[in-house]
């Protein structure tokens, strides 16, 4: 079981079985791509794996990130699937987190590529365990249509599944129709949602139990 | 299981021993037809092909050929690349859906038809999972809860949904290895699972 309530308190969060994916969606800046993070770093503390597929920042950015934020971190413990398209293939970073390049946040491919080869590193060093986030499905949603992307969280769910990793995937909420957003969620085990309320951030948490959880200050 | 009833393999092979190998394993559990170059290959194809096993290296329109051309005709048949080297994952980024590597053994080639089956079965259950999905979340952007409450449509799309997502949490065989969740994301990305 994982542990995720480390990086957000509720209480369906600390004990998580390996396989289950969450979505995490909220308006811009509210904090939802700092905890798909977070959960990843929280997890590298305890020598777990950690998978980042990024849409928007730069791998080395990423890498530096992991470095200062967990000052243990081995390098193999680390992979990030970079889809921003500036350069392609794979390489080893300087000092030999796993970099994968994809062409587009619209080459499934690529990315299924550079997961598999993620996965694949982690599991030769020994990391049995490890969580993998996907920042952000908005992006992706942009570059395909909501019938592809929701079949891609299937799909990757499921392949983190048969890993035993947990999965963190986040969405913009106010860049897409409630429809889509409906849509999307049902790919997802479980929902950890953001809110602006009177100035304060709040946070819910639905689908792990079987109630949601109360809107609380995070 | 009448004739017409069983998937339906098509073997793309040059060496008329090599072929005649393939079928002879196969027969039993497909219906299985042959073509000698990737010309014959094409003029066979049609939508009753479930399954075609490719040989890579041909006199006159090459394996990849071939494939790029069974793409463009937008059929939904699986295909295996059959090569006498090991491949790297690039082949499947080239749109095949698996590949066996010479010499092939009768196990091998019954596993990866049986294979690509099931990952077609998975796709299509994906797609059903996914218009219900879809089905649902509109009707609840135009009903009131009160309303959804009293719909009979509502509740008997609530446990389509069930079952089906107990279906395809089971049958992992879709993507049960590394090449099945690349060359499925693939499939995803060329629309080819319509």
């Amino acid at each position: 079981m994982y542990d995720l309530s480390t990086a957000l308190e509720f209480d369906a969060l600390s004990s998580v079985r390996p396989g289950t994916s969450l979505l995490v969606a909220g308006p811009a800046m509210s904090g939802k791509e700092a905890l798909a993070l977070d959960v990843l770093k929280e997890g590298a503390r305890d020598g777990e794996g950690a998978v980042v597929v990024t849409t928007n920042d730069q791998a080395s950015a990423v890498v530096d990130e992991f470095r200062t934020d967990v000052p243990d971190l081995d390098d193999s413990q680390l992979g990030v699937v970079d889809c921003r398209g500036d350069s392609g293939g794979s390489d080893v970073d300087r000092s030999g987190a796993y970099v994968h390049h994809v062409s587009s946040p619209g080459d499934l491919t690529g990315i299924g590529i550079g997961i598999t080869k993620a996965l694949e590193g982690l599991h030769k060093s020994g990391r049995d365990d490890g969580r993998l986030a996907l920042v952000s499905l908005s992006t992706m949603l942009t570059y395909t249509d909501k019938k592809t992307v929701f079949k891609l969280c299937h799909i990757l769910s499921s392949r983190l599944d048969s890993a035993g990793y947990v999965g963190v995937f986040t969405i913009d909420s106010g860049a897409h129709d409630d429809q889509t957003l409906q849509v999307i969620k049902q790919a997802f085990d479980g929902l950890v949602e953001f809110r602006e309320q009177n100035g304060a951030r709040q946070a819910r948490m639905m689908g792990l139990s079987s109630q949601a959880s109360d809107w609380k200050e995070v | 299981m009448s004739e017409s009833d069983r998937p339906v393999v098509l073997i793309v092979e040059d060496e008329p021993d090599v072929a005649e190998t393939y079928k002879l394993w196969l027969r039993n559990d497909y219906e299985v037809r042959m073509a000698n170059d990737g010309n014959e290959g094409l003029e066979l194809l049609d939508a009753t092909i479930d399954v075609v096993l490719l040989d890579r290296m041909m006199p006159g329109l090459s394996g990849d050929e071939m494939l790029d051309r069974i793409r463009n005709r937008d059929l939904g048949c699986r295909v295996s690349m059959v090569t006498a080297v090991e491949p790297d994952f690039d082949i499947l980024e080239m749109g095949f859906d698996a590949y066996l590597s010479k010499p092939i053994r009768s196990e091998q080639l019954h596993e990866t038809v049986e294979n690509l089956l099931e990952r077609s079965e998975y796709d299509s259950v994906l797609q059903e999972y996914y218009s219900l999905v879809e089905k649902q979340a509109t009707l609840e952007a135009s009903k009131s809860n009160a309303e959804l409450e009293e719909s009979d449509e509502y509740d008997e799309l609530k446990s389509e949904i069930d079952e089906l997502q107990d279906e395809l949490s089971e049958s992992l065989g879709g993507i049960g290895d590394d090449a099945d969740f690349i060359a499925t994301l693939r499939g995803l990305s060329n629309g080819e699972e319509e």
